[in-house]
């Protein structure tokens, strides 16, 4: 045994001294353990608001962030229950379902739950076949067909499609009555190379990037355009009034009531004040939409989801308050009122690690995109923390072109099938899934992955590649940190 | 003789099926991994075909652009592994990223990009290379230090503006050199580890080959009441919110010959260039002569209202 020992030990030693590189190697050092979302205090459950919110100021405040809490984790059924209008298709049954890592509001867990939605009978598997891509521990993921097909189930390349295909149907579920839908050809769609993925993207904070003005991000935009590194970014503005949307993989939505009105509709077919009517697949929108048993399945009429205008009264008032406004607009608030993340000083590595990756970070360019810090939001008519601060989210909230390796073929707005909104980077430290479609857990990946023709990336990540080992893994250590 | 023709009849049948097969292959076969398919906004051309200033190629060690007139032989140990993006709605182009053919064998040899910002469009404030470097020079974070102030050199006959700077965290040094090529910056920029290797790319440019056809003179805001004596203004089918950055090339008789959309949608191309090919200017005349002007045209939103325009 201690010759075997021996043995072993020469040719790791001998294989030190021919790959010095590879032994030395630099590594993603994983998700970062301690507080959640850096916040003492803050648990899977129940992720921290805002400090001013916590402060309940205004007055009732916090009831409302309390209250949006909760119903971002209620679990919706078709009828018959408290929580009412799920399906006709779906993707999950829960908001906090897919948007639970590292707690509630943030992205996608270790273990997936859309995997077991068949087996907790969410859905039935009578009707519903769980899609090969949908893993125990693979990212949650929504579903989209870059183009429509022809009869033969082939991609059209002349009829851009791009709206989201869910994963399962109420049907055969015992609240669900007669609608029978088939799921979409997923298997089909695999084999022409017609899908794309999208993870979840968290909602740390976004109540302070709901809050720049878009002089800010202009203002910005210009003195970033003083860079050598090939990088000119656009903006993906709103169809309705031309200002500058900020929220979804690629700028898409404008608000966040937008942005949750949406998910609600689309993730859970939940119709609401924003979204009204029951969302068939795109290829159903195209012929006769939904069939008329799969509609009003909750019984209630339509929105599903709307402002209850009878509430029991109360002797707290503030919870009274919070009990009238629809679910979407609780999601919204919930979402505005979260804290942003803590980065923390010295964890991976140490502080002065952290610290050089930083310096390392901006020196190759990274932070061009992935501004460290915008000055300032606006003020604030909704509570004290979201007005006048610094965000640091790590973005300039613009769309690049990030290449054919990373190009989805989707268009949302002015975003075309290969542009990305700058991911923000905070919170990524305690993030699992990188990427629009989670196709990695390892950050070394991610930032290859920024590389590709027609990317405006590629001379970062050059960069990122000319630095040392150990240069390399105090980049890692910061965003870790983060 | 009628064997014959049924022959050539069943060819010609089998032809356009085979035809007919591969069309519907590449209309509704498998998507291709790796391309870009779906395009939002994108460079395109209309009228005579002229060279683009994003059409320059890497080839066996050389950068060639015909737009710019450019030459550049890197080396055959270069090469350009990643194509850039496309232009920007602000006229900022990726002409070019080139790397060894081999970084494993020599890392501090370092990349080269060459790049373009389209005077008429920039976001800086910048009328010239001198002005947009300084620019830079003002923006550059205190991550770096600078090296070589803005200076003045000639290299291959051509003017152009050096700045040097570090980053002493990474242990990397750029070397931009900015020169003006129609109402265009064109800058080179060399990054790396090794100053002296950077060096040697530099003196490399003053092989560079220089134009040698005399390209359109080039004038910002030619376009004005004084100068279009004919206008039909695009008519836009689609709300859309982008600023469509636009180059036309009008000839000695006023007419638009060439148009160049730095970013646009495809139907904004097609209904401005349904317009300005309608347009008519008054020629531009150079020492009493009639000559070809480029100039630039800013349809859409644009990105960046003027302060005036504010007030």
């Amino acid at each position: 045994m201690k010759k075997l020992l021996a043995i072993a030990s020469m040719l790791l030693f001998s294989a030190a001294l021919a790959f010095p590189g590879n032994v030395l190697a630099q590594t993603d050092p994983g998700v970062r353990g301690g507080p959640i979302n850096g916040q003492p205090g803050a648990t899977q459950g129940g992720p921290l608001p805002l400090a001013s919110v916590n402060a309940n100021a205004p007055t009732g405040i916090l009831e409302f962030f309390d209250n949006g809490l909760g119903r971002f984790q209620e679990q919706e059924v078709v009828s018959g229950g408290v929580n009412n209008g799920l399906g006709p298709r779906f993707n999950l049954n829960s908001c906090s379902g897919c948007h639970a890592q590292p707690a509630v509001g943030g992205s996608s867990p270790p273990s997936n739950p859309e995997f077991q939605v068949i087996a907790q009978g969410i859905a039935s598997g009578s009707t519903n076949t769980l899609p090969s891509f949908i893993t125990a521990h693979g990212p949650t993921l929504e579903v989209r067909f870059p183009f429509f097909t022809n009869s033969n189930g082939g991609p059209n390349r002349s009829a851009p499609n791009g709206g989201v295909e869910n994963l399962f149907t109420v049907s055969d579920r015992p609240d669900a009555g007669s609608c029978n839908l088939q799921q979409p050809n997923f298997q089909q769609a695999q084999q022409s190379n017609n899908i794309i993925f999208r993870i979840p993207t968290p909602t740390f904070g976004l109540g302070l990037i709901e809050n720049i003005d878009d002089s800010t991000l202009l203002a910005n935009q210009q003195a970033q355009a003083a860079n050598n590194f090939g990088i000119a970014g656009a903006f993906n503005r709103n169809g309705n009034d031309g200002t500058i949307a900020r929220f979804g993989w690629k700028a898409q939505n404008k608000s966040l009531l937008v942005f949750a009105g949406e998910a609600y509709n689309v993730e859970m077919g939940i119709t609401n004040e924003m979204f009204s009517q029951e969302r068939p697949l795109p290829q159903e929108e195209q012929g006769n939409g939904l069939p008329s048993n799969c509609l009003n399945l909750s019984g209630r009429g339509y929105p599903e989801d709307a402002t209850n205008f009878n509430v029991a009264p109360n002797s707290d008032q503030a919870a009274q308050n919070a009990q009238v406004p629809s679910d979407v607009v609780l999601f919204a608030e919930f979402m505005r009122l979260l804290a942003p993340p803590v980065p923390s000083t010295n964890t991976p590595g140490g502080a002065q690690s952290i610290a050089s990756g930083f310096a390392l970070f901006k020196a190759i360019g990274c932070s061009t995109c992935h501004t460290p810090a915008i000055r300032a939001t606006q003020p604030s008519n909704v509570t004290a923390s979201l007005g006048n601060v610094t965000v640091r989210a790590f973005s300039d909230f613009e769309i690049h072109h990030m290449g054919n390796g990373l190009a989805d073929n989707v268009s949302q707005g002015g975003a075309g099938g290969d542009q990305f909104r700058t991911a923000p980077l905070w919170g990524l430290g305690q993030r699992i899934f990188f990427l629009h479609d989670g196709r990695t857990t390892n950050l070394l990946s991610a930032i290859a992955d920024h590389r590709s023709n027609g990317s405006e990336a590629t001379q970062v990540a050059e960069n990122f590649s000319s630095l040392s080992n150990g240069q390399q893994q105090q980049v890692l250590n910061f965003l870790r940190s983060l | 003789m009628s064997s014959l023709l049924s022959r050539l009849l069943l060819f010609f049948a089998a032809s356009l099926l085979v035809d007919a097969a591969a069309y519907g292959a590449a209309q509704y076969g498998p998507l291709p991994a790796g391309v870009i398919l779906v395009k939002g906004a994108w460079s395109s051309a209309a009228g005579a075909s002229s060279p683009l200033p994003e059409d320059g190629k890497m080839s066996s060690g050389r950068y060639d652009n015909a737009y710019f007139g450019l030459g550049y032989a890197v080396g055959s140990n270069w090469t350009q592994r990643y194509e850039g993006p496309p232009p920007s709605d602000s006229g900022y182009y990726v002409l070019a990223q080139i790397e060894p053919q081999n970084p494993a064998l020599d890392p501090s040899m370092g990349h080269i990009l060459i790049a373009a910002q389209d005077l008429f469009f920039t976001l800086a404030p910048a009328r010239s290379a001198s002005e947009l470097v300084s620019y830079y020079q003002q923006h550059l974070g205190a991550e770096y230090r600078v090296e070589r102030d803005p200076i003045k050199v000639r290299i291959a006959d051509r003017d152009f503006v050096r700045l040097d700077y570090l980053s002493a965290v990474a242990g990397l040094h750029w070397h931009v050199l900015a020169t003006e090529i129609r109402c265009h910056v064109v800058q080179f920029v060399f990054t790396g580890s090794s100053p002296k290797s950077m060096e040697r790319l530099v003196e490399g440019m003053k092989t560079m080959i220089q134009p040698t056809v005399s390209p359109p003179v080039c004038l910002k805001d030619f376009a004005t009441p004084d100068t279009v004596l004919e206008r039909e203004e695009p008519v836009f089918s689609q709300l859309r919110f982008n600023p469509v950055a636009v180059r036309i090339v009008i000839d000695q008789e006023g007419r638009v010959r060439h148009i160049h959309f730095l970013s646009a949608f495809p139907e904004q191309a097609k209904n401005i260039s349904d317009a300005l090919l309608q347009w008519r200017f008054k020629p531009y005349l150079l020492d009493g002569q009639p000559v070809e002007v480029e100039t630039g045209l800013l349809f859409g939103r644009s990105a960046r209202p003027s302060a005036a325009a504010l007030r």
